[in-house]
């Protein structure tokens, strides 16, 4: 956990998992099946894609939606969550991941543009 | 002497045609292909019958351009196909030719062969039509036939021969001065197009003689400067028909070409300018359901729209109406050639039929083809770059603009207001003079006079009032990552953006002022999508750019998103 939060976190979709292996990432997508270990869980990408997240600790309540996940890309191209945050669908205007696809191809197309990197301080 | 194949001519006029009959070349034309290749019009006889409707393929060019073909040799016609056009007349295709006996060794014309005409096709023109005006006199009086290219006015004894592209409905308008009806049309010849308008009389007299797609001789119409804003038609002058003119139909028609069209390409339309005419052809990829919408003067209309995409790969909406809408066949994607459509910078860019303009489907001209071709082989699978979007926030009219775009594109400047939509912040709102006294009625928001003994007197309803209402005209600074611009937002607008009403703002600003400030402080920095009007005005020799804001909404992130998107692909694809 402790490097991942100062470090830029590309966000990226299913079909780049593979070109980020032990790399963080941020990967946002719906949740679809849980574990009944709750120790991992399988989400889909705004293509349709499914990769798998590991958690560290156990989910200690029902996850369902759209998450957010941080975490580092394994070997075997799942994600292994540091931290997740749920986007409620019940506030505001609900989460579009197709649109959030779109957008990612766009970003990844002009990485000139888009850079990811953090600000420089001073 | 060469034995030739007597009734050939009628067999192949027929569509009966065999093959290896033995032909004299009487003439040999050369016609400009309008795709840069040159056509050869030959006009062959069989001893019997001459005929003028044979065109060489242009595999077979090269024979007439190393004279081979010369008027009086003989050839046979190995191969040949016959292609009927849209007004039934046939036209056959020398596919493979051979000359037996060249020009030099054949002493002359063969027999004593008369043009063949079809039987009593030619005439059927004139039944169920009032009578043919214009009558007695034979085309032009023996004058010469002289080139559309040539028309001037200063010369008024002129006869041309020309085929209608295109005919307008008959339109009929009312003013101060009185009323009338027209119709305009547009002619073409082997030298050029140009634009024939009728008025009141002429208009009776000639509307249902002419008829599109047939040639005519026309003579004795005035000439004038042309007025290109209402047409595409190349041309310095435009005609006008009066008491003298005269339109007589022209039976021996091949040599007058049938379209003169400079087809724009889909994908050049944005570096167009918006209101150009210009003409286009593509493939019809979807079309929408008929609409009907009432227009300002009540009127009902029908629309419709459809898709048309070409090489280029883009796509662009074009809107038919009224009756063209209603007829259009949208079977089997069909070939859509436009010529004279209005470019617009609706939705980005997208082209209307306007009354003037003339929708062909399927045309029997070489780019129609070419389309065909490319949209079996490719052009079916892909998706096309539409020009136009189609959706926009709040549905109607939404012409999406920069704070710069604003100022280099003039907005405003012309004879009438601009509307625009931008997405932008406020960066800084006036709150002093926000607020003024306003007449209490209902319908009246003038400004009223504070006669200072408890009552306001407002000169517009000619009433004095114990009270008023407060209105708020709130002048604001709103900027976008391009440019920053200064607005005026009344009671709606400026409510929607402070958050709170006209009257609750006026009872803080007399009794709390802290928290009068706080109300501005908090409406700071927030992005709207606003809908504004711009227009220059002028006050005392001075002019200067006023915009007003019609509307403000919440950003529509999605919307913003897709749009955002959306131009990124544009802009990466130029």
């Amino acid at each position: 956990m402790e490097g991942i939060l100062d470090v830029p976190k590309p966000r990226i979709t299913c079909g780049m998992l593979s070109q980020y292996i032990g790399r963080p990432v941020c990967f946002v997508g719906r949740v679809e099946k849980v574990h009944p270990t709750g120790k991992t869980f399988t989400v889909s990408d705004g293509e349709g894609k499914i990769a798998t997240v590991e958690l560290v600790c156990v989910l200690d309540e029902e996850l369902s939606g759209v998450v957010e996940v941080v975490g580092m890309v394994s070997n075997k191209g799942a994600i292994m969550a540091s931290t997740y945050n749920v986007l409620r669908e019940d506030k505001g205007i609900p989460f579009d991941l197709e649109l959030y696809a779109e957008a990612l191809k766009v970003i990844h197309e002009f990485p000139q543009h888009y850079p990811f990197e953090v600000a420089a301080s001073g | 002497m060469t034995k030739l194949s007597e009734g050939a001519i009628e067999a192949l006029s027929n569509g009966t045609g065999g093959n290896d009959a033995v032909l004299q070349l009487v003439n040999i034309r050369k016609i400009d292909g309008g795709s840069g290749l040159p056509r050869f019009r030959v006009m062959m006889s069989d001893g019997l019958h001459t005929l003028s409707s044979f065109m060489l393929s242009t595999q077979l060019n090269f024979m007439a351009e190393e004279n081979r073909l010369a008027p009086n040799c003989v050839c046979i016609l190995k191969k040949h196909v016959t292609n009927i056009l849209k007004d039934k007349r046939r036209v056959v295709i020398i596919l493979e030719m051979e000359v037996i006996k060249s020009a030099e060794d054949v002493a002359g014309r063969i027999g004593e062969p008369t043009p063949y005409t079809e039987g009593n096709k030619g005439f059927n023109r004139d039944f169920g039509k009032k009578a043919p005006s214009a009558m007695p006199s034979t085309p032009g009086d023996n004058s010469k036939v002289v080139p559309i290219a040539s028309l001037n006015p200063y010369q008024s004894k002129w006869t041309i021969r020309a085929r209608v592209t295109n005919k307008s409905s008959i339109r009929t308008w009312s003013n101060s001065r009185g009323d009338g009806k027209l119709f305009s049309m547009e002619i073409v010849d082997e030298s050029g197009e140009i634009r024939v308008t009728g008025f009141n009389q002429e208009v009776d007299k000639f509307f249902s003689l002419v008829e599109v797609g047939k040639v005519y001789y026309v003579s004795k119409g005035s000439l004038k400067i042309a007025n290109k804003q209402y047409t595409s038609v190349k041309n310095d002058y435009e005609m006008t028909l009066n008491g003298e003119s005269s339109i007589i139909p022209c039976e021996d028609d091949c040599d007058v070409p049938v379209m003169q069209c400079d087809f724009v390409s889909i994908g050049d339309l944005e570096n167009r300018e918006k209101d150009a005419i210009v003409d286009v052809i593509g493939v019809c990829k979807s079309v929408d359901e008929v609409t009907r919408l009432t227009t300002k003067s009540n009127r009902e209309v029908s629309k419709r729209t459809l898709n048309l995409m070409d090489m280029s790969g883009k796509l662009v909406t074009v809107t038919l109406w009224g009756e063209e809408a209603e007829k259009f066949e949208a079977s089997g994607q069909p070939i859509v050639a436009i010529k004279g459509a209005k470019l617009s910078d609706f939705g980005g860019r997208s082209l209307s039929a306007s009354f003037s303009s003339t929708l062909m489907i399927n045309p029997d001209i070489p780019e129609a083809y070419k389309l065909r071709g490319w949209y079996d082989k490719e052009g079916h699978a892909m998706d096309g770059q539409s020009l136009t979007e189609v959706k926009g926030s709040g549905g109607g009219l939404t012409n999406w603009k920069t704070l710069s775009d604003v100022k280099t594109e003039h907005l405003g400047h012309g004879d009438k207001a601009d509307y625009y939509t931008c997405i932008a912040t406020i960066v800084y709102l006036r709150k002093e003079n926000c607020l003024y006294q306003a007449c209490p009625s209902q319908e009246c928001n003038k400004k009223v006079v504070d006669q200072h003994n408890g009552m306001f007197r407002c000169e517009k309803c000619d009433k004095e009032f114990p009270n008023f209402k407060y209105r708020l005209i709130l002048s604001a600074n709103i900027a976008d990552y391009a440019d920053n611009q200064w607005v005026t937002c009344f009671q709606e607008s400026a409510e929607a953006i402070l958050g709170q009403n006209a009257a609750y703002l006026g009872q803080l600003k007399d009794s709390n002022e802290a928290a009068f400030d706080e109300v501005f402080q908090q409406a700071n920095f927030n992005t709207f999508v606003f809908r504004s009007r711009v227009k220059l005005e002028t006050y005392n020799d001075e002019s200067r750019i006023k915009a007003t804001v019609m509307d403000v909404k919440p950003v529509d992130h999605k919307d913003y998103s897709k749009r955002l998107i959306m131009n990124i692909r544009k802009l990466a694809a130029q």
